[in-house]
C-alpha cells in the first residue's frame, strides 16, 4: 500500500524504490519485509558458496570469479527456469511425429498400468487370529540366542538397537527376525519415531539406516527393526517385525536380503 | 612535440559536420576510400610524432611521399577523422540515437496513409537498438537512450519495457527470458508495399546501415498488395510480444466443423438409417428439429469422425446423448430481446481462497479448487453426492439388475459436498468429464490429477510439466486431456498413458489458459505473451496465431458450432475470432478489470463474459454475424473491418463484491455464474 515511511532503514526503503520501478504500486507493507529476507538469505548463501570456491581454488580473498561461480550454482539449483525454446521444439517434433494411440475398445476404466496409479494399497493388514506372543522363526546373527521375544519387552534406543531385555544386559546385540505363521500375511505399519527409549503406548517405529551402525559394531548383524508397541486395546491385527535393511550378509541364509527391495508375498512364505 | 595538440583534437570536435569531397576523383572508388584511409593514418602518425611507424607505413604500402602531401590543415584533420569514423566500432552508441530521431522525423514527413503503418517499426527498432547497446556495454548510452524514448511507444507495450529497463548489463540479458525471445525470433509487422518501399528508398538513401541491419535481422514485415491500413486497424491487431501474426501463419485449411453424431436411436430421428427394433420408444412426433437436421448432413469443414480416436460410445453415453437431446428441445432461445436469467453461485468465507470454479456440463456439480491444495465438489441439484460401496459389498449386488448404477452406490455416504485432497499446492483448475465420472485438476506443484467421482479418490498423479500447471481441460469426448503451465508447452494426455502423447509448444511466455475445440481435433491455448494459438492434435502443428490482446488472455471459449474463438484477458477486451480465416471478427470493450470468464449460450447466439470487476455482460454475436462484411478480402489486412460498436453490449449486471471465475449455461439455457465472495477487507488470492 503506501511506500515505506521515511523513518524505515535504509534498506527498506531501497526495496521500496525498486518495487515502484518494477510497477508495483500496491502492496502490503509486509511485502517489503519478506523481500529484505528473501535478500539478506540469497545473497548470504551465494557469499558463502563463493567462499567455498574462493578456498578450493587456494586464492587469498574472494574475487569477482568466485561470486558469478556461485551465483550461477544457485541459479541452476534453485531457481530453475522452464527448459529453453529450441529444446521445447525438439522434444514437441520429436514427439508429435509418432502415432495417436489407438483406444481399446470395451474397457471400463482407461487408467495407466497399475506402477503409475495410485490405486494400489499402501498397507498391508495382517489378520492375526493368534495371541500377541510371537514366534521366532529365524533366528539371524548368534544361533545361541533361540528364545522367544515378548514384544512387550523390546525397546528402542536413539542408536537403533533393539534391545531385549530377556536376552540378558550386557550381551551382544541382537536383533531378530520373526516369520509371520504360514499363510498369515505381515503387516508393516509406518510412523514418526517417538524418540523415546522405553515403550510408549503409541506405535513408535522407526526406520533408519545402516550406515550408522556400521561404524558402531562391524561385527554383529544388525537388523534395523520395526518395533512396536502392542497395546492397543483389542486390535485385530498385530504388528510384526520385519527385516529393513542388513549391513552383513555373511550370516544371513537363504533370503536375498535386500530389505529396500518391496517385499512380495513370496518372500515370507518361504524363508528358505 | 608541438604538432601534437590542438588542431587534431579541434578536428574531432568538428566531424558531426563533415562533408568532405574526396581529393581523388579521377581514382576508382575502392581504391580510394582505401588510399584515402591510409593516407588518413599516416596524417595522424605524423600528427603525433610516430617517426618510425610513419616510414614503415609508407614502405609496405609503397606510398610515394609526394602523395602525401598534406593538405590545408583543416581539411587533413577532418579528412583523417572522417575515414577513421568509417572504422569506429559500427555500433557507435551515440549515432542510435541519431539514428532513432532521424527515423522519427521521416516517418514525421510522410504522408498521413503511411505514416501509421510505419510508427509501428518504432517500438521493434528502439527495442534492438536498446539491447544492442546493453550486449556492447555502452550502459550509460542505453540508459539515456531508454529514457528519453521510452514514454513515447505505445501503451501496451509499457508493461514489457517496464521488464527490460531492468536490463542494463549484458550479464543480466543471459538469464531474461523477454531478452531471449527478443532476440532470437523476429517481430511481425504487417505493411502495405508503398509504404514499405517508402521505407526500402529511405534507408538506403541515408546509409544508415546499423539501422539497416536491425531492421534486416530481428524484423519481419509481411508486405501485403493493398491499401495501408488505419490507426484502429492497426491497433486491433497489435499488442502481442512479437508483433502481429503472418499471413502465412493463418493459411493451412482447420476443420472447424462438429463431428458427424453417430446415430442414436432417438425418437425423433430421420435418418436413413433402420432404427434398432427393441428400443424403440412407443411415441413418434415427426417433429422437425434444426438440431437434427444439422447433424445428418455432411459438413465440408468438419473432420473425418476418425481422424483422432476417440472412445466409442457405450450404452451409458448413449442414455446421456437422449436425455441432453431432450432438454435441449426445452431450450429457451436467449438473444437482445431475450436475455437469460442468470443465476448466482456465491462461495462464502472462503477464507482459504478459491483460484477456480468449473461446472459439469448438465449443470448438476460444481466443483471449487482452493488455494489450500484442496478441491471440493458440490451439487446443485437435489441428489446427494455418493461414494461407491466398497469392494466386499459390492460383491453382494445383483450384476445384472436395471438399476446396478443406482445400487451400486453407498446411500449411507450421501453428503452435499465432497472434499477431494492430494495436491500440494494451490489447484489452479479442475474440470469435470463429459460423463461425470472423472475430474482432472491441475496445481502449482506441476502435477495433474485424475480423481474418480464415483469413489472420490485421487486415481491418477500425470507429472510431466515440472513447473505450475495453470490450467486443464477435458476433451468434449473424453479420454484426453490437456495440461499448459509456466514451462510453456501445453500437453495432451490420455487417461491411460502416463506420459504425453502430444506436446505443444512454440509460445513464447507461459501459457495460462486451453479449451478443446467442440471436434475435440484442435486446442487452442492463451498464453501471456499475447498470443492466442490454434493447435491441431493430429500433428502437433500451430494452425493458427491470434494476435491482438494487449494483455495476456486469461479466458478462451469456442463457439457451440466451433466457427468462432472468443477470448479474453488482464486487458479486459473480448475480442471474437474467425477460425476460418484466422481474422478479428469484432472487439467488444465494456469490461474496466480482468477477464477471467467466457461462455456461449447454447445456440450460439450471446456471449457472457465476468471478471475481477465483480460484473457479467452480455454481448450479442447475432449481431456481429450479421454485420461480417462477408466479399471482404481477408488476405488483405486493411480490407478486413473489425466490428467494435458499442451497440454490441446487451446488458451487464454487477454482483456485490464477487468476481465472476466461472460462467455456464445449462442444456436450456438458463446462465450459471459463480465466484467467490470478496467481502473482507483481504482480498483472496487469485490465478496470477
Amino acid at each position: 500500500m503506501a511506500s515505506p515511511v521515511k523513518s524505515s532503514p535504509r534498506d527498506a526503503q531501497v526495496m521500496g524504490a525498486i518495487l515502484k520501478e518494477m510497477g508495483v504500486t500496491e502492496y502490503e507493507p509486509r511485502v517489503v519485509n519478506v523481500m529484505l529476507e528473501f535478500v539478506y538469505r540469497y545473497v548470504t548463501d551465494v557469499l558463502e558458496d563463493a567462499k567455498v570456491y574462493c578456498n578450493h581454488a587456494n586464492k587469498k580473498s574472494l574475487d569477482a570469479e568466485d561470486i558469478k561461480l556461485a551465483v550461477q550454482c544457485r541459479m541452476d539449483h534453485s531457481f530453475t527456469s522452464p527448459p529453453p525454446r529450441d529444446l521445447l521444439m525438439e522434444i514437441s517434433k520429436h514427439k508429435n511425429s509418432q502415432v495417436m494411440p489407438l483406444i481399446k475398445p470395451y474397457t471400463g476404466l482407461r487408467l495407466p498400468p497399475d506402477r503409475y496409479c495410485l490405486s494400489a494399497p499402501n498397507y498391508r493388514m495382517s489378520s492375526h487370529k493368534a495371541v500377541k506372543k510371537h514366534q521366532a522363526r529365524i533366528q539371524i546373527g548368534l544361533p545361541q540366542f533361540q528364545q522367544r521375544i515378548n514384544l512387550s519387552q523390546m525397546s528402542m534406543t536413539p542408536g537403533g538397537f533393539i534391545i531385549s531385555g530377556k536376552l540378558g544386559a550386557g550381551g551382544p546385540h541382537l536383533t531378530v527376525v520373526s516369520k509371520p505363521g504360514m499363510g498369515v500375511p505381515a503387516v508393516t505399519i509406518v510412523t514418526k519415531p517417538s524418540g523415546q527409549q522405553t515403550m510408549t503406548a503409541k506405535p513408535a517405529i522407526r526406520i533408519s539406516t545402516g550406515t550408522s551402525l556400521n561404524s558402531l559394531n562391524q561385527n554383529r548383524t544388525f537388523h534395523q527393526v520395526v518395533s512396536t508397541s502392542s497395546s492397543h486395546a483389542g486390535p485385530q491385527h498385530t504388528i510384526q517385525f520385519q527385516p529393513l535393511q542388513s549391513t552383513t550378509t555373511s550370516l544371513i541364509t537363504n533370503q536375498s536380503m535386500n530389505p529396500l527391495k518391496r517385499k512380495m508375498e513370496e518372500d515370507y512364505d518361504n524363508p528358505s | 612535440m608541438a604538432g601534437n595538440e590542438v588542431p587534431f583534437s579541434d578536428s574531432l570536435k568538428t566531424q558531426a559536420n563533415m562533408q568532405q569531397s574526396l581529393p581523388f576523383q579521377n581514382v576508382p572508388k575502392a581504391d580510394v576510400s582505401d588510399k584515402q584511409t591510409l593516407l588518413a593514418v599516416l596524417q595522424f602518425l605524423k600528427k603525433n610524432n610516430l617517426k618510425g611507424t610513419e616510414e614503415l607505413l609508407k614502405r609496405e604500402a609503397s606510398i610515394k611521399d609526394d602523395d602525401v602531401r598534406p593538405q590545408t590543415s583543416s581539411q587533413s584533420e577532418t579528412d583523417v577523422s572522417h575515414a577513421l569514423a568509417a572504422y569506429k566500432s559500427a555500433d557507435d552508441p551515440s549515432l542510435f540515437t541519431d539514428y532513432y530521431t532521424d527515423l522519427k522525423t521521416f516517418i514525421e514527413s510522410c504522408l498521413d496513409a503511411h505514416k501509421v503503418e510505419l510508427s509501428v517499426i518504432l517500438y521493434p527498432v528502439f527495442i534492438h537498438m536498446y539491447l544492442e547497446m546493453v550486449y556492447n556495454e555502452h550502459e550509460s548510452y542505453a540508459i539515456l537512450f531508454f529514457r528519453r524514448f521510452s514514454k513515447e511507444q505505445e501503451d501496451f507495450y509499457q508493461e514489457d519495457l517496464q521488464k527490460l529497463a531492468t536490463v542494463t548489463k549484458k550479464e543480466h540479458m543471459k538469464g531474461n527470458e523477454l531478452m531471449e525471445s527478443f532476440k532470437a525470433s523476429k517481430f511481425v509487422i504487417k505493411m502495405s508495399r508503398d509504404s514499405y518501399n517508402h521505407l526500402k528508398r529511405y534507408l538506403q538513401e541515408n546509409k544508415m546501415k546499423p539501422l539497416l541491419n536491425i531492421i534486416q535481422e530481428h524484423l519481419f514485415i509481411d508486405v501485403f498488395d493493398g491499401v495501408p491500413r488505419t490507426k484502429q486497424q492497426i491497433d486491433a491487431t497489435s499488442g502481442a510480444l512479437l508483433g502481429e501474426s503472418e499471413r502465412d501463419a493463418n493459411k493451412v485449411k482447420v476443420f472447424y466443423g462438429l463431428l458427424k453424431e453417430p446415430d442414436i436411436n432417438m425418437p425423433l430421428e430421420e435418418e436413413d438409417e433402420p432404427p434398432e427394433g427393441e428400443d424403440k420408444p412407443k411415441k413418434k412426433k415427426p417433429k422437425k428439429d434444426p438440431l437434427m437436421m444439422k447433424k445428418s448432413k455432411n459438413d465440408p469443414h468438419a473432420p473425418a469422425f476418425n481422424r483422432i480416436p476417440l472412445p466409442e460410445m457405450k450404452d451409458q453415453d448413449k442414455m446421456e446423448k437422449i436425455t441432453a437431446y431432450r432438454e435441449a428441445l426445452k431450450r429457451v432461445k436467449v438473444g437482445r430481446d431475450n436475455p437469460p436469467t442468470i443465476c448466482f453461485y456465491t462461495v462464502l468465507n472462503s477464507y482459504q481462497g478459491v483460484t477456480s470454479i468449473d461446472m459439469s456440463e448438465d449443470s448438476s456439480l460444481l466443483c471449487a479448487g482452493f488455494a489450500d491444495s484442496t478441491i471440493r465438489v458440490f451439487t446443485t441439484s437435489s441428489h446427494k453426492l455418493r461414494s461407491m460401496k466398497t469392494a466386499a459389498e459390492l460383491d453382494n449386488i445383483d450384476r445384472d439388475a436395471d438399476d446396478v448404477l443406482e445400487r451400486m452406490m453407498d446411500d449411507r455416504s450421501a453428503t452435499d459436498s465432497k472434499l477431494l485432497t492430494g495436491h500440494s499446492g494451490p489447484v489452479y483448475a479442475a474440470r469435470f468429464s463429459r460423463d461425470r465420472k472423472y475430474l482432472v485438476s491441475c496445481s502449482e506443484d506441476g502435477t495433474v490429477r485424475l480423481w474418480s467421482l464415483l469413489t472420490w479418490t485421487n486415481l491418477v498423479c500425470y507429472k510431466g510439466h515440472n513447473h505450475p500447471v495453470w490450467d486443464v481441460e477435458f476433451s468434449p469426448y473424453g479420454h484426453y486431456f490437456v495440461s499448459v503451465g509456466h514451462d510453456r508447452t501445453a500437453r495432451l494426455w490420455a487417461t491411460d498413458h502416463h506420459v504425453p502423447i502430444r506436446i505443444f509448444s512454440g509460445h513464447l511466455s507461459d501459457m495460462d489458459c486451453v479449451k478443446f475445440h467442440p471436434n475435440s481435433n484442435y486446442i487452442a491455448t492463451g498464453s501471456n505473451d499475447r498470443f492466442i494459438r490454434l493447435w491441431d492434435i493430429l500433428n502437433g502443428n500451430c494452425v493458427r496465431l491470434f494476435s491482438g490482446h494487449k494483455g495476456s488472455v486469461q479466458a478462451l471459449c469456442f463457439s457451440p458450432d466451433g466457427r468462432f474463438l472468443a477470448s479474453s484477458g488482464v486487458d479486459s477486451v473480448v475480442l471474437l475470432w474467425d477460425i476460418a480465416t484466422g481474422g478479428l471478427m469484432a472487439q467488444m470493450k465494456g469490461h474496466t478489470d480482468t477477464v477471467y470468464s467466457l461462455c456461449f449460450s447454447r445456440d450460439g447466439g450471446v456471449l457472457a463474459s465476468g471478471g475481477l470487476d465483480n460484473s457479467v455482460k452480455l454481448w450479442d454475436v447475432i449481431k456481429v454475424l450479421q454485420e461480417v462484411d462477408t466479399d471482404a478480402d481477408t488476405s488483405i489486412p486493411s480490407s478486413v473491418h473489425v466490428n467494435d460498436s458499442t451497440g454490441l453490449l446487451i446488458g451487464s449486471w454487477a454482483t456485490k463484491a464477487t468476481p465472476v471465475l466461472c460462467i455456464h449455461f445449462t442444456r436450456k439455457n438458463l446462465m450459471i455464474a459463480s465466484g467467490p465472495a470478496a467481502l473482507t477487507e483481504e482480498k483472496s488470492p487469485h490465478k496470477t
